[in-house]
């Protein structure tokens, strides 16, 4: 058989592509990071019933389809003028914390861990989820099948099939728990706590007791100090599921904090010429180009946007590992974008304590899950998915069809910050033209960080995307081209 | 001997659904025992779970290669798939998830996986439920394939 050089499982739905220029010393002039552009989801959607909207754009994106069906749930509660009982509002944040679980999970084992459990020098065929293991153990292995597998049960107990979410409706949910489910998942998320710290042990193990990995965590090509933003409870808690959004300074102080309402009030969006992805960025600071600093309204969203963003954690152990990563990196804020990874674990451990308390909750069982819905109008939806604030916004006629939809993804909202930290770090880490594979993980791992959903930043479905890298010398003649 | 047949794709993306297209087509015209027809949108992880527990995974997918004609049907088996390393930035591909799962001592993963790869013109960039021509065309011909392979599978 002929050799296949695209791999048609994962799909190709457009090429997240890095151009980097050489200067005539073969040193990095400038990066680029560019995305394809996918359209007319807003006409797609125009005249689509309202509550369509959470099945529709839960199969915009196969990654997370937990996270649009919410934001969109949420939008129509606004839209409907609908206020969800308690009950309806807990069983969707414990769906909510079996996608984080889930999709935590497999960020960490099978897309960053590699870099740092396996090596980011190793060769490419090993920096992957059976690098790992030959280094972690084929028990971890087992423990990662097991407790990925049971955040996707906790999201398709009480929502349907994991991939096709179903039970989000405007002014609550549609399945109520039984005993038996409460059961079955009290069982998984007490596992889910014990594996959330025992992948933190393994994390402070191999990464934290490794001076090179702390020294490359914390070097300057990683380093970025933007704004950072996540959505809080009343006490500057991270809440995935609800709250208001909260954007901190470089010192770490609040510099507001805005409902999903505002968003267009508080957020602009740039557009560059070489690429068609939109940058947004804080109007009250405005644009200043790809800059850092507090002069720059370039913010980070995700997990270490949220954990700068937030004075703390809700559940005790997380909040206990939120205080160690600050005082082990420096202090509030932490500006180093390969500190991501360790957020996200502190995240996981805070999803798993999170559904423990609310699988515990006397209320999980009620079968008041549902209010009525008011008049249409126009709504907005904000969640924090897997990787940052994610919005939908409705406008909807008086027959409830949607006039206006508009999305703003999270990808969309780290764009800046995520092309800022290709680009710093390819000028740290790209010297006299010596680029090879080793070298260029490097500049990936900058990327990799954010766990960054580009096929969703453009509404497209993230089945696959190779990321192919092309290095220009200074005449802008391609001199090395790598395709991932 | 079970058999899973999917199709893959986002059918809110037009051609790259057609994967979507045929599984639902053909769920009218195949009623052997011991053949599943199904649907999914996902790839890597996701995909493994939905075909674990069979003995074959027949997988309808779309493919974009400069080389191929747009709507042409061709069947590829997973070692055809070049990748070990993840080419996605969220999920493992197919095959390393297939490895990982072996690794763990997973036996449960198909023994035959085929794979029907439809090939488009472009990346999929705008939101439409229709189909081109094109890869219409190819729809009766992916699902005459698929029909004598299982036929096959049976004798």
């Amino acid at each position: 058989m002929k050799t296949v050089t695209i791999d048609p499982i994962t799909r190709l739905e457009g090429h997240g592509k890095i151009n980097i220029f050489l200067n005539d010393q073969g040193n990095v002039e400038n990066a680029y990071l560019q995305i394809p552009e996918l359209r007319g989801f807003e006409r797609f959607s125009q005249g689509r019933r309202g509550e369509d909207m959470p099945q529709i754009t839960s199969r915009i994106c196969g990654v997370c389809p937990v996270a649009h069906h919410f934001a969109s749930t949420k939008a129509l509660d606004q839209a409907f003028n609908v206020d969800p009982p308690s009950a309806a509002k807990k069983l969707r944040e414990l769906m909510y914390a079996g996608y984080i679980i889930y999709d935590h999970i497999l960020h960490f084992y099978y897309l960053g861990g590699p870099d740092f459990i396996v090596g980011p020098d190793a060769p490419a065929a090993q920096r992957n989820i059976l690098g790992v293991i030959e280094k972690a153990g084929v028990n971890i292995g087992k423990e990662v099948i097991k407790h990925r597998a049971y955040g996707q049960k906790i999201t398709s107990i009480l929502g349907g099939k994991a991939t096709h979410p179903v039970s989000g409706l405007p002014g609550g949910v549609s399945k109520s728990l039984d005993g038996d489910e409460v059961a079955n998942i009290k069982e998984m998320v007490d596992s889910c706590v014990s594996f959330a710290n025992l992948s933190l042990k393994l994390f402070h193990e191999i990464v934290l007791d490794n001076e090179s990995y702390v020294s490359l965590i914390t070097s300057d090509p990683y380093q970025l100090n933007t704004y950072n933003m996540a959505l809080v409870d009343e006490d500057n808690h991270l809440n995935f599921y609800d709250g208001t959004i909260r954007v901190t300074d470089q010192e770490g102080e609040e510099h507001l904090r805005f409902n999903g309402d505002e968003y267009y009030n508080v957020i602009s969006e740039h557009v560059e010429p070489w690429s068609y992805m939109k940058f947004p960025y804080l109007k009250d600071i405005g644009w200043k180009g790809l800059k850092d600093g507090k002069n720059s309204g370039i913010y980070r969203v995700g997990p270490l946007g949220r954990l700068n963003a937030s004075d703390g954690m809700a559940t005790p152990q997380a909040n206990k590992e939120y205080k160690e990563f600050f005082k082990t990196l420096g202090g509030l804020p932490v500006n180093s974008t390969l500190a991501y990874h360790w957020a996200r674990l502190i995240e996981l451990l805070y999803a798993t304590e999170r559904a423990k308390e609310l699988i515990h909750d006397s209320e999980i069982t009620s079968n008041k899950i549902r209010n009525p819905v008011g008049k249409p109008g126009e709504g907005f939806g904000v969640v924090e998915a897997a990787r940052g604030t994610l919005i939908h916004h409705y406008k909807l006629d008086s027959k409830g069809l949607i006039k206006k939809a508009n999305l703003i993804v999270a990808t969309t909202n780290n764009a800046g910050a995520i092309t800022m930290s290709v680009r710093d770090a390819a000028k740290g880490i790209i010297q006299k033209g010596c680029v090879d594979d080793g070298i260029l993980n490097k500049v990936e791992m900058a990327f990799r960080a954010y766990d960054p959903c580009f096929a969703c930043a453009t509404h497209s479905l993230p089945g696959g995307m190779p990321l192919q890298v092309d290095i220009y010398d200074s005449n802008k003649k391609l001199y090395k081209s790598f395709q991932k | 001997m079970k058999t899973i047949v999917l199709g893959i794709g986002n059918p809110l993306l037009g051609d790259d659904g057609v994967g979507v297209h045929i599984a639902r087509q053909l769920r009218t015209r195949i009623s052997q025992p011991g053949v599943t027809i199904d649907e999914s949108y996902t790839g890597g992880m996701n995909l493994l779970d939905l075909i674990r527990g069979y003995d074959r995974a027949i997988l309808i997918d779309t493919i974009h290669k400069k080389d191929e004609n747009v709507g042409s049907v061709n069947r590829y088996d997973l070692s055809d798939l070049p990748t070990i390393h993840s080419c996605n930035p969220h999920d493992t591909s197919l095959s390393e998830a297939i490895m990982f799962a072996k690794q763990l001592g997973d036996d449960h993963i198909p023994t035959e996986i085929i794979i029907y790869g439809i090939s488009l013109q472009d990346h999929c960039r705008v939101f439409t439920e229709q189909l081109s021509h094109a890869v219409q065309h190819a729809i009766p011909k992916t699902i005459d394939l698929i029909i004598s392979d299982l036929e096959s599978m049976n004798n």
